[in-house]
């Protein structure tokens, strides 16, 4: 029997959010930003969207295009909440729900929709629930795969709903252009039309051994994703996280290993915090550095000890720091630490590392009880809040629930 | 505008455990409630605290319940 997969993929989220907060916003051209110096716009609302005004555009660029443009500062607190609402909401309907982004889900309704009356009864249910609950607006897309289910639901923005059935999908992909799909980028979309590839059609028909020469094993999932016939189970389960990390770009460009080092510490107690509450530990650290030209880098090493300490993070860090020759000023920063290991170990209790381990204990103690930064390192604390982004990682619950505030 | 004073609420409670405002105090003014326009929650710490976004027809409060503490707050004002 074919799965029935469903899409269910939330309509200029954070900007409709906005407008059925704000009264005075409805019907009008709005743009969800952030609340860093340098930010960009996270959301458009559909009427700035007609002014094309898009995700990722600056203030200026959006400006120019949209006059009266209006500028929200996004509330991260408003949608993660949201977000995590919306799930419950999935829930009734099916256990099977992969939450796929803040606004995006995947659900299996395989086995359950005939408890409620049929697969149109779903979509509607879910659809009323939504409305209903916080006045906004998803839009549903179903399909015997997340592939098509995805498709479906961008092919009916917004506020549709459309179910493309197994027997239809060759005839609808024949001739739709391949960057439509569903993880087929502008850059693997323009190699393709280096090959003449320009259609689903063209892709599904594509020999196998020519697609593998350009684009390795991924060869066979373009074919697979050309035809239609691409599947990946939905995943329901959290996977054991490969790396745990935080980036962000800074308020303004720091040079001095002064800046860099408090900067440093920030991002190694958030990876740290992290690590410890999902007991994890790792013996990688990578540090990510962009300049403000954008030029961006990675590097990483391996360390013979696995930790979750913050101030062992910052130390590896700063052992990579110290193999690099910084030759312009910095504009983003970003601290991972992989190689993870469950945390299953006794700790040491005496000596200096049983000292900083209950430190560190106490002060995580404390900021779960009170709030984040209640305690915080002294090298950090007179500094702003970091501008903070919602990672299109974030899930409502385990290792990648992140607060962001 | 950022306020951050603690007033008194008039709400009423329905289930399932739904809160909505109805009229609260504010500057010597009772302010009735036309609209609750949305409505999340948060945390501080262990603290739930569920965040109301309301109307008088004119301007829009965001007002704020601390679960553990049972204030209400008024959180900001926004002409």
């Amino acid at each position: 029997m074919a799965k029935i997969i469903m899409c269910s993929d939330m309509d200029a989220f954070f900007a409709s959010v906005e407008q059925k907060t704000n009264p005075l916003l409805r019907n009008k051209p709005i743009a969800v930003i952030g609340s860093g110096a340098r930010t960009v716009i996270t959301t458009a609302s559909y009427e700035a969207r007609m002014f094309g005004v898009t995700t990722g555009m600056t203030v200026y660029e959006a400006k120019k295009l949209c006059p009266h443009l209006i500028f929200v500062v996004g509330n991260n607190e408003k949608y993660t909440s949201t977000s995590k609402e919306l799930e419950r909401i999935y829930t009734q309907f099916t256990p099977d729900v992969e939450i796929y982004s803040i606004d995006e889900a995947f659900l299996d309704i395989t086995a359950t929709h005939h408890m409620f009356g049929g697969v149109d009864n779903v979509a509607r249910g879910i659809k009323k629930a939504i409305r209903e609950h916080f006045g906004i607006t998803c839009t549903i897309g179903i399909g015997p795969t997340i592939l098509i289910a995805k498709l479906a639901s961008d092919l009916a923005k917004p506020d549709g709903l459309r179910w493309i059935k197994e027997e239809e999908v060759p005839s609808l992909l024949e001739h739709l252009p391949v960057k439509k799909l569903w993880g087929i980028g502008a850059r693997t979309a323009y190699a393709l039309a280096s090959m003449g590839i320009e259609t689903c059609g063209d892709l599904g028909r594509a020999p196998v051994s020519i697609l593998r020469r350009r684009f390795g094993i991924m060869g066979e999932v373009l074919k697979g994703m050309g035809m239609g016939i691409w599947a990946r189970p939905i995943m329901i389960h959290e996977q054991e996280p490969r790396s745990i990390g935080h980036s962000t770009t800074l308020p303004f460009d720091i040079w001095t290993r002064e800046e860099i080092g408090a900067y440093m510490l920030q991002l190694s107690e958030m990876v740290g915090r992290r690590a410890r509450r999902f007991g994890y530990r790792g013996r990688r650290v990578s540090l990510t550095i962009r300049y403000t030209d954008f030029e961006t880098f990675t590097k990483q090493m391996t360390f013979p000890a696995y930790t979750n300490d913050t101030h062992t993070i910052c130390r590896y860090a700063f052992s990579i720091l110290d193999t690099i020759r910084l030759r312009k000023r910095i504009r983003l920063m970003g601290i991972r630490l992989s190689l993870l290991i469950r945390e299953t170990c006794q700790m040491e209790l005496f000596g200096e590392f049983g000292k900083r381990h209950a430190l560190v204990h106490a002060m995580d103690t404390v900021n779960d009880r009170y709030g984040e930064h209640t305690l915080a390192w002294a090298s950090y604390v007179h500094r702003r809040e970091l501008p903070r982004v919602i990672s299109p990682a974030w899930r409502p619950t385990g290792i990648r629930s992140v607060h962001i505030k | 505008m950022y306020v951050g004073k603690i007033v008194n609420v008039l709400v009423s409670f329905s289930l399932p455990g739904h809160i909505h405002p109805l009229r609260f105090q504010w500057a010597g003014r009772l302010i009735r409630i036309q609209e609750v326009t949305y409505r999340w929650k948060s945390r501080e710490g262990a603290k739930e605290m569920h965040h109301f976004s309301v109307t008088d027809g004119s301007t829009l409060y965001e007002l704020v319940f601390d679960s553990t503490s049972l204030i209400w707050r008024l959180e900001n004002i926004e002409a």
